[in-house]
């Protein structure tokens, strides 16, 4: 394995989701030091962040441009950073992790699976390697299953949602057949950006599980929208040292629903339309190709190789109505006040839609980030939480949410695709001057109890939240009033 | 839809279809005893709650509308009016929820007639419910279920809106297609393609474009691949396809009043076909990417969204009148 950035005592780091062409060149042709891109950190306010590394210490540059980038490979070497970076870190010799400023939201959290994001290179064992990696591929099964028993899996897209993963891999393990593992990085930023900054860390996760589970093959699934994250995974595979199994990338259409697992499956499998699957069995017992199928997000499995070694942590990216939204890494007991530190909220923040699109809206943001603490309250724990900031309307929110499901479903079952349309009526009705409460919940509850994915399970829970937590601007709409005034310019009837 | 526990003599042909449906698990458990409304009954391998209640006559008790219960078709299990209480595992569709030994099934629960309920409501809602000009009068099975649930007054109306309504295909001599009263029961193209073996029908779109079409891209019966065998019709719970000849066979006899003006909309022969019925005419490059949201052109998301919520027709530009 040859040396990787890691082992460079004086280098320029690159790093950012897209930095751009420009600035790596020139930045490169500036520098007698390695210049190397690396992954993003999660921190999108930073983008795109320059970290020059030199004797014991880094310097950040964010936002930076490319003169900015080309004068500080330029200047450095010479003792001290050039220009005025935005902050400087004394790290001592190799770090292998990004060394967090003290401020900022790269300070919020910790950085354990995270701690590789924006500064190794992504696709380089060796780096991985010289991190500690690779740790999990000589552990042996008992390690991994009691390591996979104390996470929870990580997202809509897992196929083991809130339950613990070791069950999973015990099913697929007891299932007639040639086993297979699907890697679902399929729409959540956090699985994204693990692929494009860690990808070996979920590899080793995924590796693990087919160890775990006998399966002969690894395939990774991500958005076609992805290309990028795509490619970088993608040559982490080819460069993986020794795979247990040969791993494989695919992608599958940018649509919500496809990253519901059995639609996940059915991409992989080349459908050119997409639908959810009846179940039970599951994935685990009848998946891919019809074999036993461990689907998990990268969240998922980089949780499990980080159980290896300490308690795992929970992703969480903020975004809405934020300046610029962030990742964050925050243990257990952190609360999504916590996580809401990373990002400059645009406003008084009125709410949280916490648990992605289809997630609960909450105006509580002292609520813990656990399984038990988000659906103890109704929020989603798919680890996305959107800020609402003051003048957002509750109804509006709900309504393009309900929308949005009515558009973007499989059409598959009644009360999903039939449900949806009737939902998204019944909350129109309230600019007409009617609140229907009890006919919402009772729609609500049976798309619930009765979708066969997922996606109409989940579907009701921004309008079911919205009810609880803002029963009165339901109301005022019905009345003829927009208490937040975001429904200004629309027609609205008082009840008569 | 195929099922992966299908033996592997199926004729290679089949490959070649695409029903656009999803590859299902294979249904059904081991031999168990069940105990239903408080009657146990054993059931064989392969049953599935909806056996259970078949054999202790409790399926009374449930519409499972689109269940068909022949050997190559379903459960689809899309309409969930078959939803039953366990002990187990709460409110599960009975059709295609496989008999576990020791399970415990409420027909009766609140929660599961409730489902039952609303979700006949549903697939009513989405239904052109104009009866009396159509040809299943009598003999169509959303109609019994309705009846048999006493439907009086459907939560969500029926789909009166006659501007909304797809137009006729009456372009076959020998079936009709009415999507107003399409269900999506998917029988028809499980028979076209499972049964039958002749790749004609698919289900494309989704969301509430969902609807039956052909796998050649056709827009209508007529220039589809179809080779007029009838099975199609033969399964549809309603109206929606239907032997051409007999879709007036209930309408009143009354001047002008037609199943064709009730839709109001139609799309005739071109009279162009010479030999339309036999010859297979699927194209040959196999193209048959329509629907699967390859176009990739947004993520789906509302904020990218133009449109304004509520939408368009509520909007107004003089700053809204309010009461």
């Amino acid at each position: 394995m040859t040396d990787g950035l890691l082992s460079a005592e004086t280098a320029v780091r690159v790093s950012g989701t897209d930095p751009g062409e420009e600035l790596l060149a020139a930045a490169r042709g500036a520098a007698s030091v390695p210049v190397e891109r690396v992954g993003p950190t999660g921190a999108t306010a930073l983008d795109p962040l320059v970290l020059a590394t030199d004797d014991g210490r880094t310097a950040l540059y964010a936002g930076a441009t490319a003169e900015r980038a080309e004068s500080v490979a330029a200047g450095l070497g010479g003792g001290s950073f050039p220009g005025d970076p935005d902050a400087a870190v004394d790290h001592g010799p190799g770090p292998t992790r990004l060394p967090a400023a003290g401020t900022g939201p790269l300070a919020v959290g910790v950085r354990r699976v995270l701690g590789g994001a924006g500064w190794v290179v992504p696709d380089s064992p060796a780096d991985h390697e010289t991190a500690g990696g690779f740790g999990a591929d000589d552990a042996d099964q008992a390690a991994l299953l009691d390591a996979a028993r104390s996470v929870p899996g990580r997202g809509w897209g897992d196929g083991a949602t809130d339950d613990p993963v070791a069950d999973l891999w015990e099913t697929v393990r007891g299932a007639a057949g040639d086993a297979a593992v699907v890697v679902n990085a399929h729409g959540t930023p956090a699985d994204r950006l693990l692929l494009a900054s860690v990808p070996f860390v979920v590899l080793e996760g995924a590796l693990a599980a087919a160890r775990v589970v006998d399966a002969s093959e690894a395939v990774v699934y991500c958005s076609a929208a992805d290309a990028a994250t795509a490619e970088t995974v993608t040559a982490a595979a080819a460069a993986y040292p020794d795979p247990a199994v040969p791993l494989r990338v695919e992608t599958g259409p940018d649509e919500y629903r496809a990253a519901e697992p059995t639609m996940a499956l059915e991409a992989l499998e080349g459908n050119h339309r997409l639908e959810a699957r009846l179940r039970p069995p599951g994935p685990a017992a009848v998946g891919l190709d019809g074999r036993p199928t461990a689907v998990h997000t990268p969240r998922t499995l980089a949780q499990v190789v980080a159980a290896l070694d300490g308690a795992p942590t929970r992703l969480v990216t903020v975004d809405g109505d934020v300046a610029a939204p962030a990742t964050v890494e925050l243990r257990t007991g952190a609360t999504l006040a916590d996580a809401v530190e990373a990002v400059d909220p645009e406003g008084t923040v009125k709410a949280a839609c916490v648990g992605g699109e289809f997630g609960g809206l909450t105006a509580d943001l002292d609520v813990p980030l656990s399984v038990e603490g988000l659906t103890g309250a109704d929020l989603g724990t798919e680890g996305v939480v959107e800020l609402l900031a003051e003048g957002r309307c509750s109804v509006a929110f709900a309504g393009e949410r309900a929308r949005f499901a009515e558009e973007e479903n499989c059409g598959r079952c009644v009360p999903c695709r039939e449900g949806t349309q009737q939902l998204t009526a019944l909350l129109r009705e309230l600019y007409e001057g009617r609140y229907r409460a009890d006919a919402l919940h009772e729609l609500m509850g049976v798309m619930s109890s009765s979708s066969i994915c997922a996606f109409g399970v989940d579907a009701p829970r921004p309008v079911r939240t919205a009810m609880a937590e803002f029963e009165r601007e339901f109301e005022a709409h019905a009345a003829g009033r927009c208490p937040a005034g975001a429904c200004d310019g629309l027609e609205m009837e008082a009840h008569t | 839809m195929s099922s992966h526990d299908e033996p592997t003599d199926v004729p290679p042909l089949t490959e070649e279809m695409a029903p656009g449906t999803a590859t299902d698990p294979p249904v059904g458990g081991e031999a168990a005893t069940v105990t239903v409304d408080g009657e146990r009954v054993q059931v064989p391998a392969g049953s599935t709650l909806l056996d259970a209640l078949e054999a202790t006559g409790a399926d009374e008790e449930v519409p499972a509308l689109c269940h068909y219960g022949r050997e190559g078709i379903g459960p689809r299990s899309e309409c969930r009016t078959c939803m039953v209480e366990t002990d187990a595992h709460g409110v599960v569709p009975s059709c295609s929820f496989p008999a576990e030994d020791g399970m415990t099934v409420n027909t009766a629960a609140d929660a599961a007639e409730t489902a039952r309920s609303v979700n006949l409501d549903l697939v009513l809602s989405d239904h052109n419910l104009r009866c009396t000009t159509c040809g299943k009068n009598g003999r169509c099975e959303l109609q019994d279920a309705a009846i048999d649930e006493r439907v009086e007054e459907p939560r969500y109306g029926v789909l009166d809106d006659r501007d909304a309504y797809e137009p006729l295909d009456n372009t076959s001599e020998f079936i009709q297609i009415d999507r107003n009263k399409c269900i999506l029961c998917n029988r028809c193209v499980e028979a076209c393609n499972d049964v039958q073996v002749e790749g004609v029908l698919r289900v494309e779109g989704h969301g509430a474009d969902t609807r039956i079409g052909f796998q050649s891209d056709a827009e209508t019966m007529e220039d589809s691949t179809c080779v007029s065998c009838g099975h199609c019709a033969t399964v549809c719970p309603t109206g929606s396809l239907i032997e051409k000849g007999i879709e007036d066979a209930t309408t009143l006899p009354m001047p002008g009043f037609t199943h064709k003006n009730s839709v109001g909309t139609s799309v005739e022969s071109s009279g162009e076909q010479e030999n339309p019925m036999t010859q297979m005419k699927r194209r040959e490059d196999g193209d048959t990417a329509t629907d699967g949201g390859t176009d990739g052109s947004t993520d789906g998301s509302p904020f990218d969204d133009e449109e304004t919520w509520p939408p368009d027709d509520r909007t107004d530009d003089t700053g809204g009148e309010r009461p």
